[in-house]
Parts: C-alpha cells; structure tokens; sequence
C-alpha cells in the first residue's frame, strides 16, 4: 500500500518533470526539471527493489550529469538566435530542417510503439504474477551485482572501463593549454 | 527490510503485545499506523534536533573564534549569550525577503530549497546508535554522497540565479569544487567499504567493535577503529577529513564565499529565510560529514567496555558517544577554519586532482593487497 503510493508519486515526478523538460524554453530550467526527472526514476527503481541501482542514479546522474550539463551550458555561453539573411532581414531560425523531421518522426513512432506494447501487456496480463510485488522483492542486490559484475559482466565491465578512460584522456587532451611554442 | 528504527522497537516482545492488543479492540490492523507513526517521530527528533544543531554550530564558531582571538564573542543574549542563535534566526524570520529584479526567480526560489533537502535527506542514514538510525539502508554510504550531492547544485543555481558577478563566480567555484572533492572522498571512503565488507553503516560500525577476540574487555577502545586498521587507513581518514572540509565549503576551502573577495559568495543576493537556510545547511553538513569520519574511521557510537548494555541506557550511551566524538571533529573544523589562510583557485584544484586524488587511489590499492596479504586482520591483529 504505502510502496504503492510511494511509486505512484516517482512515476508522478518522472512524468510531470519530462514534460516540463520538453516544454519549458529556459535551458537552465530544463536541466531542473530534468534534475526532478531523474530523482524520480531513482525513486521508481527503489519501489521496485533495486536500491543499489537507485543510489547509483543519484550518485551518477544528480551529482555528476546535471552538474556537468549545467557547466556545459553556462560555459558555452548563449547563442546570438537572430540570424541575418543575405538580403539584411533579420530572421528566426526555424526548428529544424525537413532531415531532422524526418529522423524525428520515425524516432518518435518508433518510441510510440513500443510504449504502446508495454501498455497493451500491461493493461491485457492482469494476472496477479505481473502486478508489482513490493512484498518480497527486497533483498540484498549489491553483493549480487558486484559478484556478476566480475563474473559474466566481465566484458562489458572492461570494455565500459576502457570507453572511459578514452574519454577521460580526451578531456585531459581539449582542455590542456595551449603553449605559445605550440603550432 | 533493513534495520530501522521500527525494528528496533519490534524486538520487543511488549511492543508486540501492545500493539495486538490494540489492533484487537480497535478492530483493525494498527502495525502500518505504528510505523508511520514512529518513522514520522523519529524524523522530527532527528530534523528539530541537527537543526538545533546546526544553529549552535554558529554560535559556537563565533564563541570558538573568540577564544582564539582573545575576545569575548556574543555575550548579551541570555547566560553566557547562549540564546544568541535564537536571536539571529528571529531577525532572519523578520527580515525582509528581497528578491533581485534581475534574477531568475524560479531557480532564485529553488537553489536554497535543494542546499536543505540535499542535507536533511542524508539524516535518513546517520547512525546515532545501532537501535537508532532512521534506517540502516544496506546501501548507507553510497545514498549519504548520492543525496549530499544535491548542495551541489543548489550552491551552483544560488550563484546563476542571483544574476550578479560575484555570486556567479562563487557558484561556479562551488560547483567545480564540490565535483572534485568527491572522488577522494568517495575513494577513501571505499577503502574503509572494502575494509567492512559492506555499504550499511552498521555494518562498518560494527567491524570496528571488537577486533581481539580473545581480550573481549577491549570493545570498542580506540585501537579496534578503522583508522589504526593498517597504514593506508591513517592516511586515508586525513584525506577524508580534507575531502569533506571542502565538500562543506570550510576554510581553508572557502572560496565558494570568500568574503575578501566575493564579498560572500553564492549567496550574496540571498536575505531573510532563504539566506538562513544556505547557512543552515553549511553548518549542518559540517555536522553530517564529522559524523560520517567518526562513523567510517573513528568507531561510530561503539562505547568503550560496552558500558550500559543493548538496553535503553546504552543504546542513550552510545548516541552519546556518537555525537560527541562529532562534536570534537566539529571542534577540528572550526579551529581549522580559524587558523588557515584560504587557498588559491589553482592551489585548490592543484591539491585535488595531483595529489588527494592519486594518494587516494594509491590508498584504495594499498588497503585490497593488505586484505589480500594479511586475510584482512589489522595491525593490531598481527601482533596479537
């Protein structure tokens, strides 16, 4: 009962802060929202039982990649918008070319589908066995994961590991300084 | 699920009785009432009570400084001007709330709010004593840094959304700073993790009880904590402490609002309430990071002897174990604070990222090869 509530309220948060993300013009404000989002996805792990993989969205994603984003965002600084032609009009840009529409609406109905099968199995398969069991479904995950982690993960471990370290050493390559004896 | 309070309160076979009892003349069911109602209680013991701690906090840094600068401090209000903190915050509650004109209002509005819920949401795992945490989550430590990063971002936002230069700045360096001190921290951290077996901090606490199992009588003496566990651990705790000094935004890593230059920083703009909660949640998470070294390094609520029992006196005794050997780190910060000139932008990252956080890995390795070396005994242990 009070799991029930408390994943009616993640799913709630996870919602209302997409759509915010989507609608709101305010880049600063969308990564909020954003923020609000996440927090609700980790609360929707936790109802379900994974409290190891829950921690992690708050560690991974409310500690570093809102935080990143929100650097990203104030150092690139904000775009001029107004664009002038080349007869001297001032013009906005508009949202898109007919490419990105494209990869758009089939990204989007591709997303549709699948949404909509998971509703579909959901609303069909009422059984008491698909229904959320947040009786028993809370149980130590940490050891497990890690066991497995190291065990039949190991590949997609190491192979995740090495894509870091390539992003770590890229990072460490554009923001070195440039030496006046350079170029 | 994992300990918490309430199941604390169900080992007892009257509480049980009790409440059978009443769910029998009630004609209903009063075991989920029960919980909320104790989970409800002990929250507002824990808030009301690290709230109170976290005004004291002022008080006693302005008192501490005092002392170390031969002056008196605030003595008007009340003994000693022990009721000065209650002062401040009825001239906060009164002060008029300005708003700058050119701030983003919501996120002006918001910042303040996720600094407090950053740091209250970490209560919900400190360990006061092995009946009473809120919850024992088997996840502790990782949620505590999880949920602690919020201030993160509320420091970052305070100092966007005020819409002037030097709150911008101290935001920005908040922010980058904050990141940073993580990884040596959440290193040194893990070391001890690795060290316990475990996440939870009864787990950890508990690893630190009783290390010489054939002299029982030394339960809980300072030779069972984690910080004299091997070499590495003693280098560990101090990297930890300076980790969590600047994770707290305190000197000498002050410079998110350091007041000779930033005038003060993030919160400049700030007035009234809102001013009060970011100084609010600066002190109080000074109090959860002491709480959270003594937790990892120093022994957590372990009493020495194991004086007092399981019983109520000694599940008292060892929260009062607990938050004083906190109130001593918390004594350390703010000598720190007084004592210390403040870093520079580039000496701070500099001693972040070349040497706290290769130290700390260093420190990470050292502590798994003297697991794997030793089978995991102490020291102590390999003379004994």
């Amino acid at each position: 009962m009070f799991g029930t509530i408390l994943f009616i309220c993640s799913a709630i948060f996870t919602i209302c802060g997409a759509v915010m993300v989507a609608v709101s013009k305010n880049v600063i404000h969308a990564s909020i929202y954003l923020l609000i989002s996440l927090i609700g996805v980790a609360g929707l792990y936790l109802t379900l039982g994974a409290d190891f993989v829950a921690v992690t969205q708050l560690v991974v994603y409310v500690g570093g990649v809102v935080i990143l984003m929100l650097f990203a965002i104030m150092l690139t600084g904000g775009a001029d918008l107004k664009v002038v032609s080349r007869y001297g009009f001032t013009k906005d840009p508009g949202m898109g070319s007919l490419k990105t529409y494209v990869i758009g609406g089939l990204t989007s109905l591709f997303m549709a589908i699948v949404t909509g099968k998971l509703i579909y199995n959901a609303v069909i398969n009422t059984t008491t066995e698909n229904q959320l069991n947040m009786e028993n479904s809370v149980e130590q995950t940490v050891s497990k994961i890690g066991t497995l982690l190291v065990t039949k993960h190991v590949l997609a471990f190491e192979i995740s590991s090495i894509l870091l370290l390539g992003a770590l050493v890229g990072a460490a390559i554009i923001a070195r300084p440039v030496k006046l004896g350079d170029e | 699920m994992e300990n918490t309070v309430v199941s604390y309160f169900f080992q007892f076979d009257c509480v049980k009785d009790f409440l059978a009892r009443m769910s029998e003349s009630l004609g209903f069911n009063v075991i989920p009432l029960f919980v909320v109602a104790v989970f409800l209680l002990a929250i507002l013991v824990v808030i009301g009570g690290l709230a109170l701690v976290g005004g004291a906090g002022t008080l006693a840094e302005r008192k501490i400084s005092a002392d170390m600068q031969l002056r008196y401090g605030p003595n008007r209000v009340g003994p000693y001007g022990l009721l000065q903190f209650l002062a401040d915050g009825v001239k906060m509650f009164l002060k008029e709330d300005v708003i700058p004109t050119d701030a983003d209002k919501f996120l002006y509005l918001v910042a303040p709010v996720l600094c407090i819920v950053g740091v209250f949401g970490t209560f919900a795992v400190i360990p006061f004593s092995d009946g009473f945490a809120i919850t024992d989550l088997n996840v502790g430590v990782f949620y505590l840094f999880g949920i602690s990063s919020l201030v993160g971002v509320g420091v970052f936002l305070g100092g966007y959304a005020s819409n002037s230069k030097w709150s911008l700045l101290g935001g920005l360096r908040g922010a980058s700073q904050i990141v940073s001190y993580e990884i040596p921290v959440t290193l040194s951290a893990l070391s001890i993790v690795l060290l316990a077996g475990g996440l939870s901090f009864g787990t950890i606490i508990g690893a630190q009880s009783n290390l010489l199992e054939q002299y029982s009588w030394g339960h809980g003496l300072p030779w069972n904590w984690f910080i004299f566990h091997n070499p590495f651990t003693i280098v560990g705790f101090f990297i930890f402490f300076i980790g969590a000094l600047a994770e707290a935004n305190r000197a000498p890593f002050d410079l998110p609002e350091a007041e000779s230059e930033l005038v003060s920083g993030y919160h400049t703009e700030y007035s009234g309430m809102r001013y009060a909660f970011f100084a609010l949640a600066e002190y109080i998470e000074i109090f959860v990071v002491c709480g959270t070294a003594v937790a990892l390094f120093l022994g957590g609520y372990n009493v020495p002897f194991k004086i007092g029992g399981d019983g109520i006196v000694g599940q008292l005794l060892q929260a009062g174990v607990f938050i004083g050997k906190t109130f001593a780190m918390y004594y350390v910060v703010i000598w720190v604070r007084w004592t210390l000139p403040r870093l520079r932008v580039d000496q701070l990252m500099t001693l972040c990222w070349k040497y706290l956080t290769p130290i700390s890995l260093f420190n990470l390795i050292g502590c798994a090869v003297w697991m794997y070396l030793f089978n995991g005994k102490s020291f102590l242990q390999l003379f004994f």
